[in-house]
């Protein structure tokens, strides 16, 4: 399993809701410019095949050199897609769902660092 | 067998069609050949592939070949079998009955043969040499000759079993072709006996070669075909070819089988599996069946795959001839197969390259581009994995060169068959983006190559290149390329260009490290890979310094002190293995090695020169953008516009960079991806100020204030917000209009809406959130609130009144609110105003400054930010008593003021008074709590849910001043309900009119009512208005009425006047006395004077009492007396009261009162006394009325008779004496009277004189109405006696109904 990974959560409206820069190895400084345009770019192949599917769990839906992008299409507004690199997407994304805080508002920024400690948490112990 | 690929490989260049073999028995080829041919590509048939199903083929070639031809001769057996496919796939053997004449014209010869056997020879003499093609014109002149050709000789049955059927049965028999007969016949249609030999012929023909199950035999007629013969024979030669089709790959599969049963065995040759597997598919390929060709082909690969890769043996990759860097995955020939061959099996470069040229030359006849391009991409993938794996043994970036050829090649083939609309719409966007992948691989690779020579400064360090390239190791050669002997100008000139080059500023001074274009620091990996073969890595400690200065100007890369700038000097390079090359070196080097690499001169050509290289990759990137887009994955696309606006912007081209900036940014902003918008939108920024779009430009500044506070600078932040500010307050000459949302939000303040009252202003405060890093100062804020119910009614703007500076984060402004119309209103658009920038802001946020500024945008808030709340009574004015009060006295009125939970706060009231009531002069004003303990306990048990004291309740008077007619309200009264005390005095002239206890009152009440008009100003801005006006009743102290209790014998009248008390005071009398009126007297001694003993006498509210006057008629002879046609009844009163209740004591004077001094009042009372009539003069009778009744708008006779009851005295007889004067008086609304209504009737003085006045009435109303009354206004009302006495009615019947108008029932 890779050493770094990214996780981020696109609201309906492509927008990403949550972000998180994981694993062990020395994070590069355009890291997170690296893994946004990658994960961006993944959702135009993200939106062509989740209607093609009825799968949940898109593993490895595209491949930027050694990254590859796994994405959890999830069928509430809330969090239509986690896209992951190098993250075992679907497991992250189902015990996610338990960490919603019900007051949620649909679209809004994920700002909470209790959730963001929980995915953390989570990313840690599946890399 | 791997002897035979030389031959094998030759045999299918030359056969590459289907070979039908024709046995000519009679000699007819050439004389069907013609129309044979004519028939060929076969336009439809039917084959059957590999799994036997049936398929239709279309245009199939083939090739009609003479069993004797050469080519199908002289072959081996060994070899035919192993060539099977081009073997013949069906044989037709022609025959024909006639034995005939022939003629051979040669020149000048004509040969005459029976039979085949010359029997005779012609010389002829020709006219012209070249004539001889001249048919007719040579046989005219040898008519001899053509009468013997015109007879035939016909073979018999007998002959036709002895000669032609032997020879047939030898053709056919022991042979495993696919055969069928086709007679000839030559015979003219009009030679019946040829026709008919022919006929029969062809039948024993049939007889004896058709079968049950197969029909071998058909007849082609020369001069006339029969008209299904074509079909006939497409369709036998189709079912031959079939035959041997199914034949020869059921052959071919169970030789297959065979040698894939033993393919992991050691003698295993792949050699011989590929020819077999080759020659399968070249068959079916020849067949035209190329989804089985392809698959035969792909089983190939498979096999090669798992056969070659897994033995083990190492083996030659290949991949080592000049030329082999561009790749030839689109020509199978490439290369010849003995050249690829190694051992038993191939080499697997250009192999692999091969299968995949033969399987995209059948996918491009299949027209399958989707597949060819999807293929295709993968094989790059696949291969370009391969060549890396066998990097060290290939030319230096062979691997970068053969992909992006492989690509370009690919691309050119697919684009060469494309056209338009065949696809579905699928997988034509598919089939899109793949063309877009394959663009964008051949950019990345080209990229990398022209990094490695020094072009990375040409390429922009945007994300996607960074990605692409970061991510993309080096290209890892056995060693490191070194720099050339003679190549010091080079490097020269290398590096001055390095040191020439400045990197590009940012725009806004924005301080970013530059993205990475390479995975590890090139010099770094160059000089490692070169210092692996040398003895040491000394050079690793100053690596470690390279390394760290890599990102920092080219200029700053190569530390003097490390380097000596003599190294640069030619003779320096000989030994230059173990010292570390300078970058300007590796670019040399690289460049020198790729050109030995590359063998495309296309590809050198791009990256001879810096402009090449950009022109080459402005084509890449716009190839793969257009593709892209065309696919709909319009975020790879609109990233490789930005590419090509990076370029557009270096060579000025700011319109055309501007453009697709915009596109980029558009897209990242509206998908919220902030990292990367914030590498852009500088760019957009720069391109929109040189543009001098002012607009643009300030929108995008406003867009990286937007931006998260975490990616830039604060100080880069604070130059956008300077330079927004510059440009606001100085260039912009017009006002331009900014939408700033996503910078400037706000948001109502938490809790309950601001609740107003109808028409009342107020100020609302609302939340605006500022992301400026520094305070701005804004020239106005304007807020729009907009009305949640009615749309029709549009927003309504609020000047804000706070100070416009706008601190960082969190302000609050307050808003001056004109008075709304009711209903609810939640707020619209911030406006403002920066120099000559108007910005407007849609934004709401909610909690905090709207980093989410796309979700805020379409989830508008609900929560109504002001309540104006409907019109209601907000005060109420009433007067605080109703009983009355004193007329012509000093009183108080009270007002109560009621405020209905409104603040009466500063209210003023004005007082009016209305006729005959006037405000005392003293102007002093009383107002007091008012103290409805009932309704107060109620209220405060509501409001409260405790129960607070009554007791505790304080209640405060307060002494005001009426000024102009205004009371200002205290403080205390403006929540509290109060009463305002106004002292009045209601005037009155009328005395006061006693009546007969016999007689109704007639005093109208409301001649005793005054009003007083009150306007209550209130509200905060004294905009709320309430008008009221107030009856009060005034009344005098008493009511009287009169009655004569008794009449004595002596002529003394008891007059008895009973006092009504008026008010609800208690009154005192304490004097009453009675001035008479002419004609009465007093009696006695009494002055009019009651006993003193009965006063004072206290009379209850609403209670009577009563006087006894004792007085009798008589005259007086004071003159005064006479005038008095009345008589006034005095009372000195007290009245203790109290003003909440009603009446009370009149208020004195501060400066005429007097302690403890009773205050008595006189209330004066005008009595009538009426003599009684005792000795009348005259009698006026009310005759009586039809019996008929009265009916209105029937004209009635009214009669009065008037009799003389005694003669005149002659004294008191005026000089017309005879004459009395009469008058009627009637209602004018109930009667209409005709004739006169006054008038002198004469009337003799004698008594006993009568007369009857008649007067004509109509009466206009139906009821009981008072009949006109007939008056003798000359004589004294006590002279005349009446009857009936008093005032009657009389019954008027509402007017008869018309009949005319009348409709029967029954009709």
């Amino acid at each position: 399993m890779a050493t770094t990974a990214c996780f981020i959560i696109v609201s309906r409206n492509d927008i990403p809701i949550y972000e998180a820069e994981v694993g062990v190895a020395a994070k590069r400084e355009d890291a997170a410019q690296l893994h946004q345009f990658i994960l961006h770019a993944a959702l135009d192949i993200v939106q062509d095949l989740a209607w093609t599917t009825s799968a949940m769990y898109l593993k490895s839906v595209d491949r930027f050199n050694d990254l590859v992008v796994s994405v959890y299409v999830t069928a509430v507004d809330a969090l239509p897609f986690n896209i992951g690199l190098d993250v075992d997407v679907a497991v992250v994304s189902k015990e996610e769902w338990t960490l919603l805080n019900p007051l949620y508002l649909p679209g809004s920024r994920i700002t909470s660092s209790h959730f963001d400690t929980k995915v953390r948490a989570l990313a840690r112990k599946y890399l | 067998m791997a002897n035979f690929l030389a031959q094998f490989q030759s045999i299918k260049s030359t056969s590459d069609r289907l070979v039908i073999s024709v046995e000519d028995v009679s000699d007819l080829w050439p004389a069907v050949k013609p129309a044979f041919e004519a028939r060929l590509p076969f336009k439809q048939g039917s084959l059957n592939n590999k799994t036997r199903n049936p398929v239709l083929v279309e245009k199939l070639p083939a090739e009609f070949i003479l069993t004797t031809d050469s080519r199908l001769r002289s072959r081996f057996p060994q070899e035919q079998l192993l060539f099977w496919f081009r073997e013949p796939y069906a044989t037709i053997v022609l025959v024909t009955c006639e034995v005939g004449w022939d003629l051979i014209l040669t020149d000048p010869i004509i040969y005459i043969v029976y039979d085949k056997v010359v029997v005779g020879v012609y010389f002829v003499q020709p006219l012209n040499p070249n004539s001889f093609s001249e048919g007719p014109s040579f046989l005219r002149r040898c008519s001899h000759v053509v009468t013997i050709v015109n007879t035939f000789w016909f073979m018999d049955l007998d002959e036709f079993k002895t000669i032609l059927k032997p020879r047939l049965k030898l053709i056919v028999q022991n042979d495993e072709r696919e055969w069928f007969i086709v007679f000839v016949s030559r015979a003219h249609p009009a030679n019946d006996k040829a026709s008919a030999m022919a006929k029969k012929v062809y039948a024993k023909l049939e007889v004896e070669f058709n079968t049950k199950k197969r029909e071998r035999c058909c007849k082609y007629d020369i001069h006339s075909p029969e008209s299904n013969f074509w079909e006939d024979l497409e369709s036998k030669i189709m079912e031959c070819i079939r035959n041997t089709l199914d034949k020869r790959v059921q052959f071919y599969e169970e030789e297959i089988r065979k040698l894939s049963e033993q393919r992991l065995m050691p003698v295993w040759n792949f050699c011989n599996f590929f020819i077999l597997k080759e020659s399968l598919a070249f068959m079916f390929e020849m067949a035209h069946l190329h989804d089985d060709a392809l698959r035969e082909y792909d089983e190939l690969e498979l096999c090669y795959i798992e056969t070659v890769n897994n033995t083990g043996k190492q083996r030659d990759f290949g991949g080592a001839d000049h030329g082999d860097d561009q790749a030839a995955l689109l020509n199978p020939g490439n290369k010849a197969l003995t050249q690829i061959v190694q051992d038993d099996s191939f080499r697997e470069f250009e192999f692999r390259q091969y299968l995949f040229a033969c399987q995209s030359k059948l996918l491009l006849k299949l027209n399958r581009l989707f597949e060819v391009a999807s293929r295709g991409y993968s094989f790059i993938i696949s291969f370009s994995k391969s060549l890396a794996l066998h990097e060290r043994i290939l030319p230096f970036c062979m691997r970068e060169t053969w992909v992006v050829t492989a690509c370009l090649a690919l691309i050119d083939a697919i684009l060469s068959n494309y056209n338009d609309g065949l696809m579905a719409p699928d997988i034509e966007k598919r089939f899109f983006h793949l063309l877009g992948d394959l663009y964008s691989l051949a950019r990345v690779k080209f990229m990398r190559l022209a990094y490695l020579i020094g072009y990375g400064t040409e390429i922009e360090r945007s994300p996607v290149n960074s990605a692409a390239l970061s991510l993309l190791s080096w290209p890892k050669p056995a060693v490191w390329p070194s720099v050339p002997a003679d190549a010091s100008a080079e490097v020269l000139e290398k590096e001055k260009v390095i040191l020439q080059t400045t990197s590009r500023t940012k725009p806004f001074g924005i301080q970013r490290k530059p993205l990475p274009l390479e995975p590890t620091v090139l010099l770094r990996e160059a000089n490692r890979r070169r210092a692996s073969l040398s003895a040491g890595n000394a050079f690793e400690t100053f690596d470690g310094r390279q390394g760290i200065t890599e990102g920092m100007s080219p200029s700053q890369k190569v530390p003097p002190s490390s380097i000596p700038r003599t190294n640069s000097s030619p003779g320096n390079f000989d030994g230059s293995i173990d010292r570390p090359m300078r970058l300007a070196e590796i670019f040399v080097a690289a460049e020198h090695a790729l050109k030995k690499t590359i063998s495309s001169q296309e590809l050198l050509k791009s990256l001879s020169s810096s402009e090449e290289f950009e022109q080459k990759y402005l084509e890449l990137t716009k190839g793969a953008a257009d593709n892209y887009h065309r696919s709909l994955w319009k975020r790879h696309g609109v990233v490789l516009d930005g590419e090509i606006a990076a370029v557009s912007f270096k060579h000025g081209h700011f319109d055309q960079a501007a453009k697709s900036y915009e596109k980029v940014c558009a897209l990242y902003s509206g998908e919220g991806w902030q990292d990367l918008l914030a590498e852009v939108l500088p760019n957009l920024a720069e391109c929109q100020k040189i543009l001098n779009d002012q607009a643009g430009y300030l929108l995008s500044c406003v867009r990286l204030l937007s931006l998260d506070e975490g990616l830039f600078l604060n100080e880069e932040r604070q130059a956008f917000q300077s330079e927004l500010v510059r440009l606001a307050h100085s260039e912009l000459k017009d006002p331009v209009p900014l939408d700033v949302s996503s910078l400037i939000t706000f948001s109502g303040n938490p809790g309950p809406p601001l609740e107003l009252c109808d028409r009342d202003p107020g100020t609302l405060s609302v939340t605006v959130w500022s992301g400026f890093p520094d305070d701005i100062t804004l020239d106005s804020i304007n807020l729009t609130i907009v009305p949640t119910s009615s749309a029709d009614e549009g927003a309504k703007a609020l000047q804000s009144s706070t100070p416009n500076v706008l601190h960082p984060g969190r302000n609050t402004i307050t808003l001056d609110l004109p008075p709304q119309k009711p209903g609810s209103y939640v707020l619209g658009v911030l406006t403002g105003q920066i120099g000559q920038l108007r910005f407007r802001s849609h934004s709401f946020s909610k909690i905090g400054p709207a980093d989410t500024d796309d979700f805020m945008s379409y989830e508008k808030p609900a929560k109504p930010i002001l309540k104006v709340l409907r019109p209601r009574a907000l005060v109420d004015l009433d007067a605080a008593v109703s009983s009355p009060l004193l007329t012509n006295e000093r009183q108080w009125i009270g007002i109560l003021v009621r405020p209905i939970n409104y603040s009466l706060k500063g209210a003023v009231l004005y007082i009016d008074t209305g006729p005959g009531l006037e405000i005392d002069d003293s102007h002093v004003i009383e107002m007091e709590t008012y103290a409805d303990v009932s309704e107060n306990d109620d209220n405060k048990v509501q409001k409260d849910g405790a129960q607070i004291d009554s007791l505790n309740y304080e209640k405060k008077v307060e002494r005001l001043t009426l000024h102009n007619g205004k009371i200002e309200f205290p403080n205390w009264a403006s929540d509290t309900p109060s009463i305002i005390w106004v002292l009045v005095r209601a005037m009155s002239d009328m005395l006061s009119r006693g009546s007969s206890s016999v007689t109704t009152r007639r005093e109208s009440i409301v001649d005793a009512m005054r009003t007083i008009a009150l306007n209550l100003e209130f509200g905060v801005y004294h905009n709320q208005i309430f008008e009221r006006t107030l009856a009060v009743h005034f009344t005098y102290p008493f009511y009287v009425t009169t009655r004569v209790t008794d009449k004595c014998n002596d002529g003394t009248l008891l007059l008895q006047v009973i006092l009504h008390s008026e008010v609800k005071a208690t009154l005192t009398i304490y004097d009453a006395w009675l001035d008479l009126q002419h004609g009465f007297i007093h009696n006695g001694q009494t002055e009019g004077r009651p006993s003193s003993s009965l006063f004072p006498l206290v009379i209850s509210p609403t209670s009577k009492a009563g006087i006894l006057f004792s007085i009798c008629l008589g005259k007086t002879n004071g003159e005064e007396d006479r005038k008095q046609q009345e008589s006034i009844l005095n009372i000195k009163y007290g009245i203790s009261g109290d003003r909440t209740i009603g009446a009370h004591p009149p208020v004195m004077d501060e400066s005429t009162k007097v302690d403890d001094a009773r205050q008595e009042l006189i209330f004066k009372n005008a009595i009538t006394l009426q003599r009684p009539v005792l000795d009348p003069c005259l009698a006026v009778g009310f005759l009586p009325l039809p019996s008929d009744g009265l009916r209105v708008g029937q004209l009635v006779k009214m009669q009065w008779r008037v009799e003389r009851l005694k003669d005149l005295d002659e004294k008191e007889v005026p000089e017309q004496n005879d004459e009395v004067l009469y008058e009627v008086k009637a209602n004018s609304g109930n009667w209409m009277i005709a004739g006169r209504k006054r008038g002198h009737v004469s009337l003799s003085p004698k008594q006993g004189a009568r007369i009857i006045i008649s007067v004509l009435c109509m009466p206009l109303v139906a009821g009981y109405v008072r009949p006109p009354h007939l008056g003798l206004p000359d004589v004294d009302e006590a002279d005349v006696s009446c009857k009936p006495a008093g005032p009657h009615l009389v019954c008027v019947l509402p007017p008869a109904l018309s009949s005319s108008f009348c409709i029967p029932v029954n009709s």
